[in-house]
């Protein structure tokens, strides 16, 4: 029968499938490992960074840094989007995406002008694919994010922004709040605005002190706001990498209990079909016999 | 009554039985023998006549015959009379608004009917140079099949289908349309279906009126049954006396005529239970070795000719949702639509369950229905083919991992897919939505207007059981208003 044999080879097909998930969800499990403790790693320093800048800003009232400057008017303003090179991912990149375009068009409608840069493969075909212009598509930086590879692409932000040629960037990447949870996230890196992103939300964390700088804090800051936007991007292409690592695996542990259920159901029609084929055989043979005598 | 027509019976086996005749009065093959029959009903003793017909000559002056009813009563010994003739059945206008059996007897308790002519069963087909072939489409106001697989005005048009996918609904469903509009007569042969599906439906036509001349759809149709309660002789011959009927009202008046039946597969099954029955060798699955011949001849003779046309709307059961098995695929052969019905697509909810990638007409091809209607069928089966191959991945890997193209054939097909299922007249009893009327036209644009992408904002739930596209903008509305 035609039939068992479209089943033979659907079979192999979910079963070639599955060898590959499986791989894919073991490779994923160990880089999301080493992303994570990376992330981890890189935390107290980013915190502390955070905490040191926020103490300076204090003690540096009315502080004027071009880093801080706000615009008067959103014109032009930068967006980055943070995507993966690689698919089977599940929904990373929809729902990174989804919300990059629903920034860019509620930006568009209070009159500015966005422009896209966007990291990762994924990201740019489907940005392709919607006829939105990509201004830059960067596809050096791998899922394994090095400070080195992200320096340059904050460096060029800051010269833009400081030059005046943009009045904002922006950052859209998946959040990595938990090993539960992740949630793709729109936050802004230029200008730096002391409240948001400083660390002194309110009252100040830990104790008051009242520290002493030298040199002057606005000389500490001139140093330490540029460190702060270059590593705030890096913390987020960490994130971005953690989330992504952790997607592949959900997805492709999904995808191989998936392909599991679809062989176990294909085997038991693919036995059906092939002991429905014997029976009709034996009948037809025994009616001939029968006939026969 | 003794005379040298008579016979007695020598063999008595179900529904087949053997008799001998003087050896220079032989009944022919295909005439019609008569038995009386003593048989208590209801206490009373009755005397019931049994019909038989010829089928084999065995030689040294036996015969074997088919009975077309219960051998019930029937002795050894007992004289067997030949009619000299084959079955023949009235036909002709006073058989209009009655039902039948096989045998030609009204069974609808309102006294006799007297017709002019007689005829028998067994008939040559057309010749050929009588045939007709019309390639013009036969609207339905079905979306399904008006886009995928048309019927053809005088064509042959076929419904397959496992047990329960619907069938009966939509051989009925079209009695209801096309018998409604329909200026010509009808026929309806229930063969081997249910006894109860055949009362539902005669009741039904007595309350149907034919479009608005106050005329009840009964009294122009003729009705022959011969169902599941009959023996196989009864069921292989019933499909034989409606046809007749029909082609008397092809052949003299030349009236269109409609001619369904439900169900062909019966007169397969039937075919292969008298087969055993006479002896002969099974051939493949247990079917009688002259399946294709008998489907053959019933089929030819479902014809148009120059005199007039009949179209045939037949609901073909396939055994075990198998489409291979020998009956249904001998009937496949001679149609001129094909109209599948599936189950994994009636699981999903969605009525008719026509298969849309396996449901196939003669005339789609741009030269019969128009370069728009063969290009929006063929985009709405490519998408819905699209899809299909895509559903493996999709169980598998889920649809994110898709490419944005493929996304979109996917969520479209997932609407068309929606927006094939129609609501029903015969049904509205059941579903509680009034049937919806679709106009040819209305069909193609929605969708062509669909296949566009226009709609792609719509919910897929706003596709379904609506009429045309407007209908679905209307629907989701309502729903978003929920």
């Amino acid at each position: 029968m035609a039939n068992r044999r479209v089943l033979v080879k659907r079979r192999k097909a979910a079963r070639n499938i599955r060898k590959i998930t499986r791989t894919m969800q073991l490779i994923s499990t160990a880089r999301f490992q080493a992303a994570f403790s990376a992330a981890v790693a890189g935390r107290p320093y980013t915190d502390k960074l955070a905490e040191l800048v926020g103490n300076l800003a204090r003690a540096a009232k009315g502080l004027k840094h071009p880093l801080l400057q706000r615009p008067p008017e959103e014109r032009r303003s930068a967006l980055v989007v943070l995507t993966s090179s690689r698919g089977l991912c599940g929904g990373y990149n929809t729902n990174v995406l989804r919300l990059a375009v629903e920034h860019c068009d509620t930006k568009a409608d209070s009159g500015a002008d966005v422009e896209l840069d966007v990291v990762g493969k994924k990201g740019i075909a489907y940005l392709k694919y919607l006829r939105r212009e990509v201004a830059e598509e960067i596809t050096t930086i791998s899922d394994r994010p090095r400070f080195e590879e992200v320096e340059p692409l904050a460096n060029t932000m800051m010269q833009r922004f400081v030059a005046g040629e943009l009045d904002s960037v922006w950052i859209v990447y998946m959040k990595f709040i938990s090993a539960g949870k992740q949630r793709p996230v729109v936050e802004r890196l230029l200008p730096l605005s002391p409240e948001e992103t400083l660390g002194i939300k309110g009252e100040p964390r830990g104790s008051q002190v009242q520290y002493e700088f030298s040199p002057a804090p606005e000389e500490l800051l001139e140093e330490l706001l540029p460190a702060t936007v270059r590593v705030r991007l890096y913390q987020a292409f960490m994130d971005a990498a953690v989330s992504e690592h952790l997607a592949r695996m959900v997805a492709m542990k999904a995808a191989t209990d998936a392909a599991e259920e679809m062989i176990r159901r294909l085997t038991l029609q693919y036995n059906r079909a092939r002991q429905t084929q014997i029976t009709m055989e034996l009948l037809d043979i025994v009616g001939g016999a029968n006939a026969l005598t | 009554m003794s005379n040298s027509n008579d016979g007695r019976v020598s063999q008595v086996i179900g529904s087949i039985l053997d008799a001998r005749f003087p050896e220079d009065h032989l009944p022919p093959i295909y005439n019609a023998l008569k038995i009386d029959v003593e048989r208590e009903v209801l206490g009373e003793s009755r005397t019931e006549t049994l019909w038989c017909e010829v089928a084999q000559h065995l030689g040294g002056g036996r015969i074997r015959a088919v009975a077309l009813d219960s051998t019930d009563g029937v002795q050894r010994g007992a004289r067997i009379h030949d009619t000299g003739k084959p079955i023949t059945v009235p036909v002709g206008e006073a058989t209009l608004g009655r039902v039948f059996n096989l045998v030609g007897e009204p069974i609808d308790d309102r006294g006799p009917v007297t017709v002019d002519d007689y005829k028998s069963i067994h008939r040559e087909p057309p010749e050929l140079p009588d045939l007709l072939a019309k390639t013009e489409l036969f609207e339905t106001g079905i979306k399904v099949m008006d886009l995928l697989c048309p019927l053809v005005r005088g064509g042959k048009a076929g419904l397959f289908g496992g047990a329960g996918v619907g069938k009966t609904v939509i051989i009925q469903e079209l009695i209801a349309r096309l018998a409604r509009f329909h200026s010509g007569y009808s026929c309806f042969a229930g063969v081997g279906e249910r006894t109860r599906e055949g009362n539902d439906l005669w009741l039904e036509m007595q309350d149907a009126k034919i479009g608005d001349t106050g005329k009840s759809v009964i009294d122009q149709t003729v009705m022959v049954f011969g169902q599941m309660n009959e023996p196989p002789g009864a069921r292989l011959r019933v499909a034989l006396s409606a046809l007749t009927m029909a082609e008397h009202f092809r052949d003299q008046t030349g009236v269109d005529t409609l001619l369904f039946i439900d169900n062909i597969f019966r007169f397969s099954q039937a075919g292969s239970e008298v087969s055993a029955l006479l002896g002969r060798m099974p051939s493949a699955v247990g079917y009688q070795p002259t399946l294709g011949t008998e489907m053959g001849e019933l089929q030819e003779r479902i014809t148009s000719t120059r005199h007039g046309a009949v179209t045939s709307i037949q609901a073909i059961y396939v055994p075990a949702d198998d489409y291979t098995d020998p009956a249904p695929a001998t009937a496949f052969t001679h149609l001129d639509s094909t109209v599948n019905l599936e189950r994994s697509i009636s699981e999903k909810g969605i009525y008719p369950a026509v298969d849309p990638l396996a449901s196939s007409s003669r005339i789609v091809a741009p030269e019969y229905l128009g370069e728009r209607h063969y290009r929006v069928a063929r985009q709405v089966q490519q998408s819905l083919q699209r899809y299909k191959d895509l559903q493996d991945i999709i169980a598998i890997l889920g649809v994110d991992e898709l490419s944005e193209e493929d996304k979109v054939v996917v969520r479209r097909a997932r609407k068309i897919e929606r927006f094939l299922s129609q609501a029903f007249f015969v049904a509205e009893q059941f579903t509680g939505m009034p049937g919806v009327y679709v106009s040819r036209d209305d069909t193609i644009r929605s969708f062509e207007e669909l296949c566009e992408g226009k709609w792609d904002h719509l919910p897929d739930q706003a596709f379904m059981y609506v009429g045309t596209i407007e209908d679905a903008a209307k629907r989701a509305e309502e729903l978003a208003k929920e």
